[in-house]
């Protein structure tokens, strides 16, 4: 309670280090800010082409919605793991980034991954205001669920923050950490149902059945993913136009409750003997 | 308000001393647990108290862990054995301008350093003047800090840390780039701290300045507190340690 209290009371640092990332990014760039929807707008043609025309992954209509645009259906869950694969590999490398500022200043180190995800979110609610306004231009009717669209996003960015801390902590102890993570976020994206339906896996599992004799489905060792209900939450909100299954909403929410405790918990042990270790 | 405004009792510091650089996964698993180390002591059971108002100098070659001793005191360093206690606010500048963000401005730079270092914004929006007028660098404010000099850059991170408004200051040697106007200028503003009846605990290897600056010192030689007291003596035992004759 008092570590949290700590926490709180660094606000207008936390506050003023978001700020010195998201303007310090992009000084000396000619296109600034629009930078920040480059890099999903290139994932987003080159996924579109691919699985969209070559390989097409077909996704069902939205439901209610009868949207049926790829791209569209794309993005509703690439920009959530966009966010995500940010705010974890810039908020591992937040405390070795900054070593020099650990060993000299004493503050509470927690900001420093912290403000990763604030700037992380500073860019996502451009790329999610864009693709809202994308998504009504094609008939969508996503107006109503703004408020629960920010919901989601608030437990996604405190599950990506308990990651986050997670591995700038490990990142102090073994540097291999962030070349790993590279690997692992992408495993995760291709384990997360982001750029095909989650129903093909469904389908391969009921023709499977259960794995060796056990009612164990591959389905169910999937599920175990987060991110599988983080995105279900995006694309059933913003491009089906629907209330979630509330058992949908109470998983993200204990994984997010999870993730940021077991996170917070493994900072505050290691928090004293960051400027040592670094 | 008691009259010892920090206490440093029996503190003792350590640090492991890798025999390879172990940071990596792939030679924690080979020896299956994460180093081989063993302990340096850096501060060995030093005590001394440094009475309230005073500006108090702290010596010793280099290595001999005055450093170590400051970061002890700014809550960086945590010691392994004893402890440290402080009367009032204590600020430390181990070195100035820490944080700074090259590409942003002089004026960016002094509200993030400011915050960096405690002062909430309306703290900083009031002394904001004070900060650049002390500083001298009002002309390139709004210049990027990339550009400026490393003497331009030690005075605003300086004026920033001093602007903090702390009982107890700390510093490590970090007036050594500025020139002779601004050096005087800090000291100047170390005698008013001293007047305030604040304390200023500092380190330097010029012994003039010391001598000048300060009433009690304390000499550190490999970790071992070698002498505390006034500042006169002290000096003089050290100096005759390097085999130096004191002026
Ligand atoms: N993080 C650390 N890990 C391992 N050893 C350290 C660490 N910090 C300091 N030391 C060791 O502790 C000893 C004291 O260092 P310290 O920086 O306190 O010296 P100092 O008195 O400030 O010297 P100088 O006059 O050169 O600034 C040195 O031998 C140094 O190698
Ligand atoms: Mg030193």
């Amino acid at each position: 309670m008092k570590y949290l209290n700590e926490v709180w009371s660094s606000r207008e640092l936390l506050f003023n280090l978001v700020s010195r990332d998201v303007r310090g990014k992009y000084k000396r760039t000619v296109f600034g800010q629009l930078w920040s929807l480059a890099n999903p707008l290139a994932l987003m043609l080159i996924y579109s082409l691919v699985f969209g025309v070559f390989f097409p992954s077909n996704p069902r209509a939205g439901d209610p919605s009868g949207l049926n645009v790829f791209a569209l259906w794309l993005l509703c869950g690439l920009l959530p793991w966009t966010f995500f694969s940010a705010v974890v590999s810039s908020g591992a490398g937040s405390l070795v980034d900054n070593a020099n500022l650990i060993q000299k200043v004493s503050f509470s180190r927690i900001v420093l991954p912290f403000s990763t995800v604030g700037a992380a979110a500073y860019n996502w609610m451009f790329e999610i205001a864009v693709l809202l306004i994308a998504i009504t231009i094609a008939g969508g009717f996503v107006l109503p669920w703004i408020p629960l669209v920010i919901v989601a996003m608030a437990l996604l960015a405190l599950f990506a923050a308990g990651v986050a801390l997670l591995f700038s902590i490990a990142n102090v102890y073994f540097r291999d950490t962030q070349y790993l993570l590279t690997i692992v976020l992408q495993f995760w994206l291709y384990l997360t149902p982001i750029i095909y339906p989650i129903e093909r896996v469904a389908n391969k599992s009921a023709e499977i059945g259960g794995l060796g004799g056990t009612p164990v489905r591959i389905v169910d060792i999937y599920n175990f993913n987060p991110m599988v209900h983080f995105v279900a939450l995006f694309r059933e909100l913003i491009y089906d136009n629907r209330f979630p299954d509330p058992l949908e909403w109470l998983i993200c929410l204990i994984w997010a409750a999870a993730a940021l405790s077991f996170g917070m918990l493994v900072f505050r042990k290691n928090e004293r003997n960051l400027a040592e270790a670094l | 308000m008691s009259d010892i405004a920090v206490r440093v009792d029996h503190v003792t510091k350590s640090f492991r001393m890798y025999h390879e650089r172990n940071q990596s996964l792939k030679s924690a698993i080979m020896r299956g647990r994460t180093s081989v180390h063993e302990d340096f002591l850096a501060l060995d059971d030093v005590s001394f108290d440094v009475p309230a108002g005073s500006t108090f100098g702290l010596i010793g070659s280099n290595g001999s862990g005055k450093s170590t001793l400051l970061k002890c005191l700014a809550n960086i360093y945590y010691p392994n054995k004893g402890a440290i206690t402080h009367f009032g606010k204590i600020a430390a500048m181990l070195e100035v301008g820490s944080g700074f963000h090259a590409e942003l401005s002089g004026r960016d730079n002094v509200f993030l350093n400011g915050s960096i270092l405690g002062m909430s914004r309306k703290d900083v929006t009031r002394k904001f003047d004070e900060i650049i007028d002390f500083s001298g660098v009002e002309q390139f404010i709004d210049q990027p800090v990339k550009n400026y000099s490393s003497g331009m850059y030690v005075r605003l991170g300086f004026a920033i840390a001093i602007n903090v408004d702390p009982d107890i200051l700390v510093v490590d040697e970090v007036l050594a780039v500025g020139d002779a106007e601004f050096q005087e200028k800090c000291f100047q503003k170390f005698r008013d701290f001293k007047a305030a009846g604040k304390t200023v605990i500092l380190v330097s290897h010029s012994m003039p300045t010391v001598q000048a600056m300060c009433d009690q010192t304390a000499w550190l030689d490999h970790g071992v507190l070698k002498a505390a007291g006034p500042a006169k003596s002290t000096i003089k035992a050290y100096l005759k340690s390097l085999n130096v004759e004191p002026d």
